[in-house]
């Protein structure tokens, strides 16, 4: 065979996947393949609907406007309106709700009696569907037979009943209290996981080194709780900044334009006005500034863990 | 410094007593070590001298004070964890620093104790670094630092050098001997390792059940426990106990196993056990005990040599013996026993007779 070629093996080429990363891919892909169906086409979908002019009274003529129905968006009076309501209800649900979580996760880190069952019931209002929730301070806050009247008029703090909701300067800060009763619990329930997570030599070192009460939670609990409350402050900014349910149930935006969020206003352009192109643009815009936020607050917190 | 004074003092969780009714007195600038197995009884009251747990009766002194009731950061003490302690988020020059802000001592001072005690611990190096950045023995010295920092009066430690491997676990050994002679504080260790207790300790208390086995030097305890608990914790390997009785002729005697013993060292037909410390054997000569017995077991260990062996019909006990012995397993062999260094514990109390 002499002057024949010989073929020689080249170097073997590795498989693109290895055993384990196709298996995985094999045991991965129906839960991809359905994330795609409901998740990545309506985003595609309502991405291309925000660039065309689609209005359901004229259903047949859907031109495409390009990022028209953005540059609308940020011209519109109503938008900035929705954006300086949407800020106050965010800042102002997600600083109590986790304030408060904060407190009550200290409160149910400590050994008491009846603990546990606290601990159970923080868990009711969490369990509460939004609708149930809404309902029952829609209730509560009734101008004719509602508790809260009911309450503050027999203990004497109020003279007569009055219409809470109607209140334009107190209706955001009423809806964000029925927001703060249903979220505090999950926040309370994150960190006091993360509390438990705090080894208790830590704390005895502290004692032992001098430090009060007051200094141990600055110097031992607050930093421990960092990743903890980076989780609450990111889920809950998510969650609030897009919440819609409370206010379809208890003001629809009113009274006047005092409870006029983003999430109201989307609905508005959509659904009643029937302007599908302009509506799924706010849903965007909507989208990436809570993405944005989330991030931002990532990255800062981050930093500090 | 300070002398500690523990009057009957007793910690009872719900029913369970942990520490009952302890007496102790440790003197100003002494190194005590508190030995003992899990659950006996030695964290607790470590953690009664710092203030971490409240006393259930009783009285503690610091010298004549009265501290029972009193905050742990008011009886100035520092304590050391077996889990370091230290804080995660803060560096090693602020975790050494922390005891001292909390004081509000000034800047300047803190600055110049801080780079003290780091040069001390040769850890001057990692003062930027948090501890997650550190080694175990690194931390151990942090920890150590953030204790010697204050010049308190008394040092607390809780099993220290627990979570270090083997090595350097010998060298913070001789660390925190040096310091305990540079400071002359008063110092409480507390340690289920026997050597540790062995090498460091002043006097060793050995606990058992929340009570005070044996309160001595280390010499003393290893020479004459008070009780075949006392005799089985000190000791590797540990200590023969053989139960058995007195025979008429005044030898210890299990079925055809007989060792002569001191005369009058107890009454003939008393139950008894006998302890044998393994390296209390020798070769044979004139006034030593003879004892017999199979080998069963040779194990080398380099600078010596563990036989497992079979005296009389059932007796199993373990010799350590010079290495160039070269016994073969079931060999026959001889050895001589002091009987002056043997141990003798009533059968029914087991405390030493």
């Amino acid at each position: 065979m002499s002057g024949a070629l010989e073929r020689r093996p080249g170097p073997r080429r590795r498989p693109a996947l290895g055993y384990d990363e196709r298996n995985a891919a094999i045991l991965v892909f129906p839960v991809v393949a359905v994330l795609l169906v409901v998740a990545a086409y309506p985003i595609l979908y309502s991405f291309w609907v925000s660039l065309h002019d689609i209005v359901l009274t004229r259903p047949l003529r859907r031109p495409f406007v390009g990022f028209d129905n953005y540059l609308r968006i940020f011209d519109d009076e109503r938008f900035w309106l929705a954006v300086s309501r949407t800020t106050v209800y965010t800042v102002v649900t997600v600083a109590v709700t986790t304030l408060l979580a904060v407190l009550v996760a200290l409160l149910l880190n400590e050994a008491f009696p009846g603990q546990r069952i606290l601990s159970a019931l923080l868990l009711v209002p969490w369990a509460t569907p939004s609708v149930v929730n809404g309902l029952m301070w829609k209730w509560i806050y009734d101008p004719t037979y509602g508790l809260l009247n009911a309450l503050l008029v027999q203990l004497g703090l109020l003279e007569r009943y009055r219409a809470w909701l109607g209140d334009p300067d107190l209706t955001l800060l009423l809806i964000a209290n029925a927001a703060v009763w249903k979220q505090m619990p999950l926040a309370a329930l994150l960190l006091i996981v993360t509390m438990k997570a705090i080894p208790d030599d830590l704390y005895r070192a502290a004692k032992v080194d001098g430090a009060n009460v007051f200094q141990r939670f600055i110097h031992v609990t607050l930093p421990a709780l960092r990743p903890g409350l980076m989780l609450v402050l990111v889920y809950e900014t998510m969650i609030s900044i897009r919440h819609f349910d409370l206010f379809l149930i208890m003001t629809q935006g009113g009274p006047g334009d005092a409870s006029f969020t983003l999430s109201w206003l989307i609905y508005v352009e959509t659904f009643r006005s029937l302007r599908f192109g302009t509506g799924a643009a706010m849903s965007y815009v909507l989208a990436m500034a809570t993405f944005l936020l989330s991030w931002a607050l990532i990255r800062w917190l981050g930093k500090r863990i | 410094m300070a002398t500690i004074t523990c009057e009957r003092i007793t910690k009872r969780y719900g029913g369970v007593v942990a520490v009952d009714a302890l007496d102790l007195t440790i003197r100003h600038g002494e190194f005590m070590v508190l030995l003992g197995p899990s659950g006996c009884g030695k964290t607790t009251t470590l953690n009664m001298i710092a203030g971490l747990e409240e006393i259930s009766e009783g009285r503690l002194l610091f010298d004549d004070k009265d501290v029972t009731w009193q905050p742990p950061h008011k009886r100035e003490v520092a304590m050391v964890f077996q889990s370091y302690a230290l804080y995660p988020n803060k560096t090693v020059r602020e975790n050494i620093a922390f005891p001292l802000q909390l004081r509000r001592t000034p800047r300047e001072e803190i600055t110049r104790a801080v780079t003290e005690v780091a040069e001390q611990l040769e850890i001057g190096h990692l003062l930027d670094r948090r501890p997650s950045q550190l080694s175990g023995g690194q931390r151990q010295r942090v920890a150590l630092g953030r204790a010697i920092v204050r010049k308190p009066s008394v040092f607390l430690m809780d099993e220290p050098l627990s979570n270090l491997d083997a090595t350097l676990r010998l060298s913070m050994r001789s660390l925190i001997k040096h310091l305990h002679h540079r400071l002359r504080a008063t110092f409480v260790y507390v340690t289920h390792d026997q050597a540790e207790a062995m090498t460091l300790a002043d006097r060793i208390a050995v606990m058992k059940g929340g009570l005070v086995q044996q309160l001595d030097t280390p010499e003393g305890i290893y020479a004459r426990p008070a009780n075949t608990f006392v005799a089985a914790f000190l000791g590797s390997p540990q200590i023969n106990l053989v139960q058995g009785e007195i025979a008429p002729d005044g030898s210890f005697a299990r079925g055809a196993f007989r060792l002569a013993l001191p005369p009058g060292a107890a009454q003939p037909g008393r139950a008894v056990t006998l302890g044998l410390r393994p390296e209390d054997v020798g070769t044979l000569a004139p006034g030593l005990a003879r004892l017999e017995a199979r080998v069963d077991l040779v194990s080398p260990l380099g600078s010596e040599t563990h036989l497992e062996v079979v005296a009389g019909d059932d007796v199993k006990l373990t010799l350590r013996v010079p290495k160039e012995w070269r016994a073969q397993e079931g060999q026959v062999i001889a050895v001589g026993v002091d009987p002056a260094r043997l141990h003798l514990f009533d059968a029914t109390t087991d405390a030493r007779l």
